[in-house]
């Protein structure tokens, strides 16, 4: 209590006290449990105690007073001065005993006269080796003793060595593998084997800064995933493949084709207008992924704005190849991802890579073919044209080049916009006709090495893609070196460098239609053959347009042909640790990482292009680095051998660095050459950042016996981004945390039962926020006027000197339980989390001068439950069927924004009747259009030329859906396995720009409806209706689809004389089909974006994939 | 064992905290953008110039002057005349995205690149006697700025606008236009009287590089131009203010208010009418023409301006952009694209079957000397003022004889086209000549007035005022079109509706302002001024 009262004058220490009280509380708590728990021992006497502080030899006088027994035992090993305190009433004196010789090194045994000796436990010690089944050492694995607090973990030889008690039975478990309970008897040296296990469940996790815990200890929800069912039936980027997997995450590609980047989002939205991305920490050392969107400031790229003319250039956690992947841990809540601190407020995913074990050979071969699946449902009914007639000539066909509000088809030939005649009949292939069939090939060559004294384990990863988007795809070559060494005794260093080179190549544009091919192939009218769009350019290089009423309308073939996105990427992961553990038991560690990434942009507007004639082209280097170090030390402490209390305390120190200079030149002196200098005019545009934050944290955590374990955590984060020069802010925030996990099947084992515990956990994170936000600054163009210099605002959003880091907590309790010997598994969670003073970009009327405001405000909520039921639903000696089923539902509601601010608007969709809003009471990211305009009684008003008119704009219904499900079935026979995965999102809504194109275009099915009657107003009538009343183009984004299906054979390795340690063929498919959508003509995963779902237009249409995949083991 | 273990624990986390303390003192240097400047070291004549070329349009892509000042304001006002299908204005058709492109939206338009650094140098400047003159500048251009906005739409945000860092203000208001004009009148005449000849020197003026003398006269031609808009509504407070700027006005051609701009930063410093007028987007060099009422205004004239303002064959073939270097100026040969028509191919629509019609490249195009990429934007101009003066004179005999200013500004209309380029030059002689052959007679002096101020400025290519004073004026009496599906019910738009976007993000204001028009929330509805 002393700290108290030094630190209560200084507020700034309050938060520490308030953190030392805590665990103080904890403490309390622990003993309150302690004290209820009992051995079980057959006797039949029973007494009452009532004892405080009294020596024992006193307490053992008192029970052989009440009871017929009589104690043997020496003082010299008995402490007979212990002070001991128990209140008992009529209760076994075998269990009174139980409980006083709890937490000592001493035993008992009653003999058949009453007789009862206590002598002193035997230990003895126990050394071995984990390795896996190949011979592969296991360093890392956790050893314990079963029934107590004692344990170990296996050296980077897979060695261990502890005392135990006689005849104690050790429990060593290890990521990925099953868990193995060994008696060990009389040996004084084991040789333990475990075998892998794939199914999700594994009791070992990797939880927060790298720490491996037993499952059982944790006070919160957290679920891995294993290496290799990511990589069967895979994605390009490897966030997709947990799609369906795991409860409670909510995954979502966009629709910018090969190499686009994807949205994670857990237990719900958190965050108004930050990211709402997960952090991705791989092996200890954080990566940032901002995907392109929302909050990406780079002005080339999708960012989601209305008027985007861009492509999707991908994210950072896509670079990763999966073969290299170990586990994935996905820490839902705050207080499992606590310790990460300001990044951890949605969530963290911990990438673990594989180590080296054993010897040998990996090499995997995976070919999957790609194939468009065309969701548009038009009308065929009329054709190209305008005012119900079809083109008279070519001018006039080139004018109506994007119109179905021509004439009914009939057959007749009809001149084209290229002077052509054609019959005048529907071409329903478009979709087809225009993308091909793409392919990815991924090989992987992995070789494992263990030598005395160290793993290395080197890996090297091609990927070719050719994309379905015509002249599109992605290579990457990634290349990954691990190596854990040994050099002296206790000392572990680990070094680990992943090198990725990525070239994609020609990024399709997604959204408005200037030279994006997949806006213009599926606006085509429906008269009109792609095939007929060809050739795409003249003698002279010059775009043939084939829609002269809109320049921006490009030839979807010249779009795909000549115009250029290509990226590179070239980026080294690296991370080194070190760890000395002393013969105490207390260990250090150091860990620095650094993720470095240079990426060049080359975006070209060809010469000749029909709405920039001159051409453009844009190229732009980025410079990113991200330096993470961090320290640790700590220390498990033996209390006694049921408890045990281990406290860490750490630092870390990270240091962002962003540089990007981005050359825009216009206007080819020389046509079709395209570098910078042969733009006559060009210009350049430099941006630079710098931010640093630096953390102190500490966590304890407390074991009892394997029962009941609580840990308690702070950290505190200082921030170089609330710095505003001249003003003295506050530039840290605390964040503390408290989870708890009580194995309540160690003290209640019914026979249906074979695992329970329930759990809970508390906690506090937050987010901080990008560099530059708390000054007005001004800068220059790089263009002048004659000489005089063209001085700007820099700031975009107004911006705020009293910025102060968010914060969010989240409650969660769960309970997990194992039954009928594990064949039936149920993992439950319920969560509230709350997010406030919330750093917002608040979208301004662009009449304040600025598009936005950065504000502290807002308050949002996400409440839900996850669950797992899993299990083997039929099990026999050859055959093996497991499911598992995972469902999620989030309530997300916002509470308050901005003071005075009664909506802020997220995004706007391109045709500007349709918008995504923070309402308050609402969920986050309303999905709002215009309702009709009704009279006093209630009747549609009618306006110029009889359409309807415009009414109020109405929240339809929040972009994030509610319930998410994910079945996956396994079925295994001898060596054959069959799996799929079907999943569902429901609940969501999406403004389909598609389909209010469809209106405006004459192509949808809704617009044949009166059409004659209409006559030459047909297009205005379906225009102004489309615009004036939007809500139709809400749409349910609901779906159920069959996502996965893999057939495997694992060929036995004595078929090839043990030369082959493993084989594995499947056949796999991804993404084959839809059960269940509610949308017309658009996948109702269609987005554009991937910090936001809710709007679509213009993305490369849903990919079916399928192939096969080869496994070898040398 | 336990109090030990936190004894140690606490200990070594305030040891870090401490160490981590002393860490953050250069978290300021770190935070501070190194490629920006901050106030102490900025010179907000860098902004003014960035104020002062935005007006003329916005630097990506001159979306507002595509669509603001050519979609709309051009056809509309039957100076300019196309087929292409998205030209809206043209037919009187609703394009929302067009009619909010002026007022704009996240990163473009009025608000985001005129309003803010304008607002931001009057704020920047205030009390400092350092930039006394560039503050003058900036108000009288401030207030440029405003009365166009409010001229498109009507109540606009105005006294709160552009303040979001200064006021923190996130929603401003929507002034009325009555207020919004009182106050650009006294800001006007403040601004003027405050320059300062011997004051510091706006080193960032690229229209009259710094010369207060002329700033002067351009501030009380402005309020001039400001005051003489309030005749349908306020005749005295205009006849007040025009008193006022007799003899203060401009004297010359010499001081007609331009930017001319700069070929070599593309799109960010080039003209913006000839962006969109020689095709950049679209197929504009090839439909775009001189409308056949403004063409026939000058043959039937016999305006010698016919001969330099207008050419056919520019464009021979739709496929190329490149100019045709034969093309012809004759003015015997020049012939205006009739308005309302398109390439539907239906009788009575489409110009093919149109009497006029013999091929696209006969209608008469655009001079490509008014046109040229590094060519000027005209902001406000000598004869624009002697217009407005005779207007004042004819209507309250004020500053002189209206004849006297209705032959200067006839004249000087001519002469001014020399601005562009040399080719256009047409004597003061020849000028003087024609204005003497067209004496003013003051039976119909206001149209006469009116209508040589719509010639003048769709020569000026400034359509957004030929709207504005014909909304004024009612001169000349145009003809609308008749097009199917029309938004207007076949009456020429007299105001810009508000962009919905505002619903979205400024929504009480915007529905009190939107609710308030007279007439609707329409291209039918009028501003204050256009009772």
């Amino acid at each position: 209590m002393i700290y108290y009262y030094l630190l209560q004058g200084r507020p700034k220490y309050k938060a520490l006290l308030k953190f030392i009280m805590l665990m103080k509380l904890a403490c309390i708590m622990v003993f309150i449990t302690c004290l209820n728990v009992s051995a079980s021992v057959f006797s039949q006497e029973k007494i009452s105690l009532d004892v405080k502080k009294t020596k024992l030899a006193k307490v053992l006088q008192i029970i052989e007073q009440q009871s017929s027994y009589h104690f043997v035992y020496s003082s010299s090993y008995v402490p007979v001065n212990k002070d001991v305190s128990i209140t008992v009433t009529n209760t076994l004196v075998t269990d009174v005993l139980a409980a006083i010789l709890n937490r000592t090194n001493l035993k008992y045994s009653v003999s058949a006269g009453g007789l009862i000796v206590i002598s002193k436990n035997k230990e003895v010690p126990i050394s071995g080796t984990v390795k896996d089944a190949l011979g592969g050492v296991l360093p890392g694995a956790s050893v314990r003793v079963k029934g107590t607090g004692i344990g170990t973990s296996t050296d980077v030889n897979g060695k261990f060595a502890l005392n135990a008690p006689e005849n104690a039975v050790l429990v060593v478990s290890y990521a990925g593998f099953q868990t193995k309970e060994i008696s060990i008897g009389s040996q004084t040296s084991i040789a333990i084997v475990l075998s892998e296990d794939t199914k999700q469940l594994t009791d070992v996790v990797v939880t927060a800064l790298g720490i491996k815990k037993e499952r059982r200890a944790l006070g919160y929800s957290v679920t891995q995933v294993s290496g290799e069912t990511l990589t069967q039936a895979r994605e390009n980027n490897v966030a997709n493949s947990l799609v369906g997997k795991v409860a409670g995450l909510d995954i979502s590609s966009t629709s910018g084709g090969a190499g686009a980047a994807t949205s994670v989002t857990i237990r719900g939205v958190s965050s108004l207008s930050q990211t709402n991305q997960p952090l991705y920490v791989i092996n200890g050392v954080p990566m940032e992924n901002k995907p392109v969107g929302l909050n990406n400031l780079n002005g080339n790229g999708n960012s989601g704005g209305q008027y985007d003319n861009a492509p999707d250039l991908g994210d950072a956690v896509g670079n990763l190849n999966p073969d290299d992947i170990e586990s994935i841990s996905v820490l839902k809540g705050a207080a499992a991802s606590a310790l990460y601190g300001y990044r951890a407020k949605a969530g963290v995913i911990l990438i673990t890579t594989k180590s080296g074990k054993g010897n040998s050979i990996e090499f995997n071969s995976n070919y999957v073919a790609e194939q468009v699946m065309d969701r548009t449902n038009w009308q065929y009914v009329y054709g190209q044209g305008a005012n119900g007639v079809k083109p008279a000539d070519a001018a006039a066909a080139a004018q109506v080049g994007g119109s179905s509000w021509g004439a009914k088809l009939d057959g007749s030939n009809v001149v084209q916009f290229d002077g052509v005649s054609r019959p005048y009949t529907a071409q329903k292939n478009n979709i087809e006709d225009f993308y091909r069939t793409g392919g990815t090939w991924s090989n992987t060559l992995a070789l494992n090495k263990s030598f005395d004294g160290g793993t290395i384990r080197l890996s090297a990863n091609d990927v070719h893609n050719n994309s379905v988007v015509p002249n599109s795809g992605l290579n990457r070559q990634s290349f990954n070196f691990t190596g854990t060494f040994n050099p002296v005794k206790r000392l572990t260093i680990d070094a680990r460098m992943n090198y990725i080179l990525e070239q994609a190549k020609n990024r399709p544009m997604v959204s408005d239609g200037a030279g994006n091919a997949n806006y213009n192939v599926a606006f085509l009218p429906t008269s009109v053959s792609v095939n007929d769009l060809k050739p795409w350019k003249d003698a002279n290089g010059n775009e043939i347009p084939y829609n002269k009423g809109n320049a921006y309308a490009t030839n979807p073939w010249f779009a795909a042909n000549e115009f250029i996105n290509d990226t590179k990427r070239d980026r080294l992961i690296s991370s080194f640790s070190a760890k000395y553990t002393f013969d105490n038991g207390l260990f250090l560690q150091g860990r620095a990482g650094r993720d470095a990434y240079t990426d060049s942009y080359k975006n070209v507007v060809p010469s000749g292009t029909a709405y920039y004639a001159p051409g453009k082209i844009v190229e732009q280097a980025t410079k990113f680095a991200d330096v993470n170090v961090d320290v640790l030390v700590g220390k498990p402490f033996k209390i006694d051998e049921d408890f045990a209390i281990t406290p860490n305390v750490g630092a870390s120190y990270r240091r962002t660095n962003v540089n990007q200079t981005t050359n825009s030149g216009a206007d080819f002196a020389v046509f079709g050459v395209y570098n910078i200098l042969n733009a006559k005019n060009k210009s350049v545009a430099y941006v630079a950042s710098v931010a640093e934050t630096q953390s102190v944290y500490g966590t304890l955590e407390l074991a009892y016996k394997d029962i009941f374990y609580l840990t308690g955590s702070g950290r505190t984060d200082w921030f170089s981004t609330l710095a505003t020069p001249g003003k003295d802010n506050k530039l840290s925030v605390f964040y503390p945390s408290v989870s708890g996990s009580f194995v309540f099947s160690e003290l209640w084992k019914p026979s249906f039962l074979s695992f329970g515990k329930v759990r809970a956990g508390y906690a506090v994170v937050g987010q901080a926020t990008d560099p530059y936000q708390t000054l007005l600054t001004y800068s220059l163009r790089s263009e002048v006027l004659n000489g005089l210099p063209l001085g700007t605002i820099s700031n975009v959003n107004i911006p705020n000197s009293a910025l102060k880091a968010s914060k969010a907590t989240e409650l969660e309790v769960g309970t997990e339980m194992r039954f009928l010997g594990d064949r039936l598994n149920l993992d439950l969670t319920w969560y509230k989390k709350t997010s406030k003073d919330e750093i917002t970009f608040v979208t301004t009327s662009t009449s304040t001068g600025y598009s936005g405001a950065v504000l502290n405000s807002g308050k949002i909520e996400n409440k839900g439950v996850e669950l797992l039921l899993s299990g083997q639903v039929l099990k026999s000696k050859d055959f093996v069927w497991t499911s598992s089923l995972n469902g999620s539902y989030n309530d997300n509601k916002v509470i308050s924004l901005a003071d005075g601010v009664t909506s802020n608007l997220i995004a706007t969709s391109r045709p500007g009747v349709g918008f995504l809003q923070n309402i308050p009471g609402k969920a986050a990211s309303q999905v709002m259009a215009y309702d009709y305009k009704y009279d006093a009684a209630g009747k549609v008003m009618l306006g110029a030329n009889g359409a309807p008119q415009r009414g109020d704009l109405v929240a339809y219904g929040s972009a994030y859906n509610k319930w998410f499900a994910g079945w996956n079935n396994e079925f295994n026979y001898k060596g054959a396995t069959l799996s799929f995965l079907i999943d569902g999102k429901w609940g969501g809504k999406l403004f389909s720009a598609t389909d209010y194109y469809g209106y405006v275009f004459g192509l949808h099915q809704a617009t044949l409806e009166n059409r004659e009657a209409l006559g030459n107003t047909a297009a205005t009538y379906y225009q102004l209706s489309a615009d004036n009343v939007s809500n139709k183009f809400v749409q349910d984004a609901s779906f159920i689809k069959f996502r996965q299906m893999t057939l495997g054979y694992n060929f036995p390795a004595k078929m090839f004389n043990n030369k082959i340690h493993g084989l594995n063929v499947s056949l796999v498919g991804r993404n084959l089909f839809i059960l269940m959508k509610k949308t017309d003509n658009i996948d109702p995963e269609s987005s554009y974006n991937a910090t936001f779902p809710g709007l679509e237009l213009g993305g490369v249409p849903p990919v079916r994939t399928f192939g096969v995949n080869l496994s070898v083991k040398l | 064992m336990k109090t030990n273990i936190l004894k140690k624990y606490s200990l070594l986390l305030c040891i870090g905290m401490l160490i981590i303390s002393g860490c953050t003192k250069d978290f300021e240097d770190i935070n501070t953008n190194p490629s920006a400047y901050g106030a102490a070291t900025f010179d907000p004549n860098f902004t003014l110039t960035t104020a002062q070329l935005t007006y003329t349009g916005s630097i990506d892509f001159a979306y507002d002057t595509w669509r603001g000042n050519l979609i709309y304001s051009s056809t509309m006002m039957q100076g300019l005349s196309t087929v292409i299908s998205y030209w809206a204005g043209d037919k009187y058709l609703l394009n929302e995205g067009y009619t909010a492109a002026y007022w704009g939206s996240t990163s473009v338009g009025a608000y985001v690149e005129q309003v803010k650094p304008i607002v931001d140098i009057v704020e920047f400047t205030k009390g400092s006697s350092k930039y006394n003159n560039v503050r003058q500048v900036a108000r009288l251009w401030k207030a440029l700025i405003f009365e166009r906005i409010t001229d498109l739409y009507g109540d606009v945000p105005y006294s709160e606008a552009g303040q979001g860092y200064y006021t923190g203000n996130l929603a401003p208001k929507y002034d009325k236009q009555q207020a919004i004009y009182t106050d650009l009148l006294k800001e006007v005449e403040e601004a003027t009287n405050a320059l300062d000849v011997n004051g510091d020197k706006v080193t960032g003026d690229a229209i009259y590089k710094g010369d207060i003398n002329k700033w002067k006269r351009f501030g009380n031609t402005l309020l001039l131009r400001i005051a003489m808009r309030l005749t349908k509504v306020d005749e005295n407070t205009a006849k007040t203010y025009a008193q006022k700027v007799i003899g203060k006005t401009m004297t010359s051609n010499d001081d007609n208010a331009f930017v001319k701009h700069d070929v070599s930063g593309a799109r960010v410093t080039q003209n913006r009418n000839s962006q969109v007028l020689a095709g950049d987007g679209g197929q504009e060099n090839y439909y775009v023409k001189w409308s056949q009422n403004f063409i026939n205004k000058l043959k039937s004239a016999n305006d010698p301006r016919l001969g330099k303002v207008a050419v056919t064959g520019l464009f021979l073939d739709e496929n190329t952009k490149t100019q045709n270097p034969n093309y012809s100026s004759d003015p015997v040969v020049q012939k205006g694209m009739p308005n309302g028509k398109d390439l539907s191919g239906i009788a009575g629509r489409d110009v093919r079957q149109d009497a006029s019609y013999t091929t696209f490249p006969a209608y008469s195009s655009p001079n490509p000397a008014m046109i040229k990429k590094d060519g000027i934007t005209f902001i406000l101009t000598y004869a624009e003022s002697e217009l407005l003066l005779a207007e004042a004179a004819q209507r309250w005999a004020i500053g002189g004889s209206a004849a006297a200013h209705y032959a200067n500004g006839l004249s000087a209309g001519i002469t001014f086209l020399s601005q562009y380029d040399a080719s256009l030059a047409i004597s003061s002689t020849v000028a003087d000549t024609y204005a003497t052959a067209n004496p003013y007679i003051a039976a119909n002096g206001l149209e006469m007035i009116n209508t040589q101020y719509w010639l003048h400025t769709c020569t000026m290519l400034d359509f957004y005022e030929t709207w504005s004073n014909w909304r004024r004026s009612g001169f000349p009496i145009l003809t609308p079109v008749v097009y199917p599906g029309n938004a207007t019910n076949g009456t020429i738009p007299r105001r810009f509706p508000y962009p919905v976007e505002e619903a979205a993000k400024n929504g009480v204001n915007y529905k009190a302002a939107s609710a308030a028009v007279p007439g609707g929330d329409n291209l039918a509805g009028r501003v204050w001024w256009d009772k």
